[in-house]
This record gives structure tokens, C-alpha cells and sequence, in this order.
């Protein structure tokens, strides 16, 4: 069976896109399907030190699509989660070294080795954005509750529209105790002005920071909000489409409030 | 508590800053997708001014040219407060001219 090619975009920086990748692929890793993480930051990496292989790269993207080394030799595998493999990218290049007719033709190759392809793009929507689109049978794209990432993400939706691609929704770093006070868009309101599909919506999570500090993927982090969400939004893609989508909720328990009060508890 | 709790009540009665936050959304989106420029509303602005002049004495300074979005579309908002008419044989006869 050949294998999907999923774009993780959205326009705008520091939202979560590799967060994403990461935890999103190493959750459909942990479902039993064969998964690679295509980091498509050429000369900025990053997915490496996200999942913590970033000390066994020996070959890029960019030699594979060039046909300096094998598919095989550039796909690095996870050895605490089977079936998850990383392709890195090049640090030395720029991105104009790869077309998107290289990626159409690498995309083959990838559909054919792997059941799911994560590219990670990178921010903006210039050569990057057009090499990581270029092969892809679908698109998630990610964006936070604040206005100038939901403008990006309409732009990319359009752009990815514009390619036949339909792509679904994740909303990450959702506050929850901010939207109960009217102080942060809810997803009800990002629905409203994007009007796509929703896959997932992901609340802020310190875990995240401790999950990259040591190279973790937050999937595997027991009692992680955001790692479960990832996990679900992974299900979905997998074939769960009837799974519910859980709108994160602000704790009323009083304990917690009490918590909050004395700084045990955030 | 007590405190946070008249906040909370506060903020209700005021819609809380998403509100401003969905509004402006609202607003960068419908001029991105329409792709307007400032220069092209600008120059419309201009115009419209200069036509509308023609016929009325008008404020300048508080005339107002908007893009509204309702639903499915978009309308184009023109907004000014009107001073005096203009004689009506001097219109005639600029328009003559």
C-alpha cells in the first residue's frame, strides 16, 4: 500500500510546528505504522534535537534527494520507538538546493517505504514552504489562538487550497483559564473566521518545555495534556475519524484554585 | 478570591479583549483576502472625496471609507458628514465645464 505524505505548516514561526511533527509521528509510530519525520528547515534544523537524534546524523535530506546516499541512510531510526524514523535536514545548505520537482520525484521513494510522511515545514511561504507542499497528498495546518498566526494560517490555507490540498486544523497553546475569561480567542471563534476542518486542539503544556530540554517525545511523557492531544490528533489521522475532539477546560476544582492561589499549582 | 471574582465579572460585562482580538482578525483578513492595498484605498479615498465634493461641501477630515463584511459579502462602506449642498447652478456649470 503506498503511504501519505502529510505537510505540518503554518505560515507564521513558533507555533508548533515541530512540536507537532515530532509528537504527532511518534504517536502514529507507537499505532504500529511505519513513520518518517522529514525536517524540511534546510539550514536551520531542528527536528533533530526535538526528538534527540541530533548526535546520529550522518546524512540529509539533501544527499538523499540528490543521490548522494540512500533513502535508507539518511532515515535515521528511533531506538525507543519502533518504526519512527527522522530525516534531517541539511545544516550547510540553503534552501534553493532542493526544487519542488526534486521533492515530487523523492516523495515516490518515501510513499513507498513509509505508511505516513511528516514534512515539517518551515516558517514562511517561500522556497520551503513550496518544496515541503510540493509531494504532499494532505496538510495539517497549526496556529495559536492570537491574531497574527491566525492570519498566517488563512493565508496558507488559501495557498495550500490553491494546490488541491484540503487541509485540516490543529489549534496549539490553547490557555484555557484565559478563554473562560474572555481573554483569549476559543476555538469556536478561530473556527469562525477560518471556516476548515478542525483535527485537534492541543493546550498549553509545560511539558513541552521539558519534553525538548531533554530530547523526549512528549507522546511518551505519562500525563501530558498536549502529548494526548498530539496522540489523538495521530489516531484521527489514522483512520479514527469518529474519535471526539476534546475542547481543553479550565479546572473549576478548588484545590486548584486554592493551588493557584499559593503558587503550588498553575 | 473575591478580587479575581469581580474581575471575572468585570470582564464579562466588557467581553474580555478577544472580542477586540476577533474583531481586528476579522478586519486584516477581509483586506488580505481582497488583496487591497493601502495605496489602492487611498487613491479611492481621493477620489471619492473629489467626486463627492463636486456636488456637496463635506468634512475631509471625518469622511470615512470602510470595506464591511456581512456573511458572504463584502461591501465597500463610504461614511461622511455633509456641510452644505452646493449651489446648484455652479455644480451645473463645473459639470458643463
Amino acid at each position: 500500500m503506498e503511504g501519505r505524505i502529510i505537510v505540518i505548516t503554518s505560515g507564521k514561526g513558533g507555533v508548533g510546528k515541530t512540536t507537532a511533527t515530532a509528537s504527532i509521528g511518534a504517536a502514529l509510530a507507537m499505532e504500529g505504522r511505519r513513520v518518517a519525520v522529514v525536517d524540511m528547515d534546510i539550514g536551520l534544523r531542528n527536528l533533530d534535537v526535538m526528538m534527540g537524534l541530533e548526535n546520529r546524523i550522518v546524512f540529509n535530506i539533501v544527499d538523499a534527494v540528490h543521490g548522494r546516499c540512500q533513502l535508507r541512510q539518511a532515515a535515521i531510526r528511533d531506538r525507543r520507538i519502533k518504526n519512527l524514523f527522522l530525516i534531517p535536514a541539511s545544516q550547510s545548505d540553503n534552501k534553493n538546493v532542493l526544487t519542488p520537482d526534486d521533492m515530487i520525484r523523492f516523495s515516490k521513494k518515501l510513499r513507498s517505504e513509509f505508511d505516513f510522511v511528516f514534512m515539517d515545514c518551515p516558517a514562511g511561504i517561500e522556497q520551503g514552504f513550496e518544496n515541503s507542499v510540493a509531494g504532499a497528498n494532505d496538510a495539517v495546518v497549526i496556529c495559536t489562538p492570537e491574531v497574527a498566526s491566525v492570519r498566517d494560517a488563512d493565508r496558507v490555507i488559501g495557498l495550500l487550497y490553491a494546490r488541491s490540498i484540503t487541509p485540516r486544523l490543529v489549534i496549539n497553546r490553547i490557555v484555557p483559564d484565559m478563554v473562560a475569561n474572555g481573554d483569549m480567542l476559543s476555538h469556536d471563534d478561530v473556527l469562525d473566521v477560518l471556516s476548515i476542518e478542525l483535527i485537534g486542539l492541543v493546550e498549553m503544556d509545560d511539558r513541552v518545555v521539558i519534553a525538548t530540554n531533554t530530547g523526549t517525545p512528549l507522546v511518551m511523557q505519562k500525563g501530558s495534556a498536549a502529548g494526548e492531544a498530539f496522540q489523538r490528533i495521530a489516531k484521527r489521522l489514522n483512520g479514527q475519524h469518529d474519535l471526539p475532539i476534546i475542547v481543553p477546560s479550565a479546572s473549576k476544582s478548588i484545590w486548584k484554585t486554592i493551588g493557584t492561589k499559593f503558587g503550588i499549582r498553575r | 478570591m473575591i478580587n479575581g471574582f469581580f474581575r471575572r465579572l468585570m470582564r464579562s460585562s466588557k467581553g474580555g479583549s478577544k472580542n477586540v482580538a476577533k474583531k481586528r482578525l476579522k478586519f486584516a483578513l477581509i483586506y488580505d483576502r481582497l488583496e487591497v492595498s493601502d495605496d489602492t484605498l487611498n487613491n479611492l479615498n481621493r477620489d471619492i472625496i473629489e467626486v463627492i465634493s463636486r456636488y456637496f461641501e463635506i468634512d475631509k477630515k471625518a469622511f470615512k471609507l470602510d470595506i464591511c463584511r456581512y456573511d458572504d459579502v463584502s461591501a465597500l462602506v463610504v461614511n461622511t458628514p455633509i456641510i452644505a449642498t452646493k449651489h446648484k447652478k455652479r455644480a451645473k456649470s463645473k459639470k458643463a465645464k
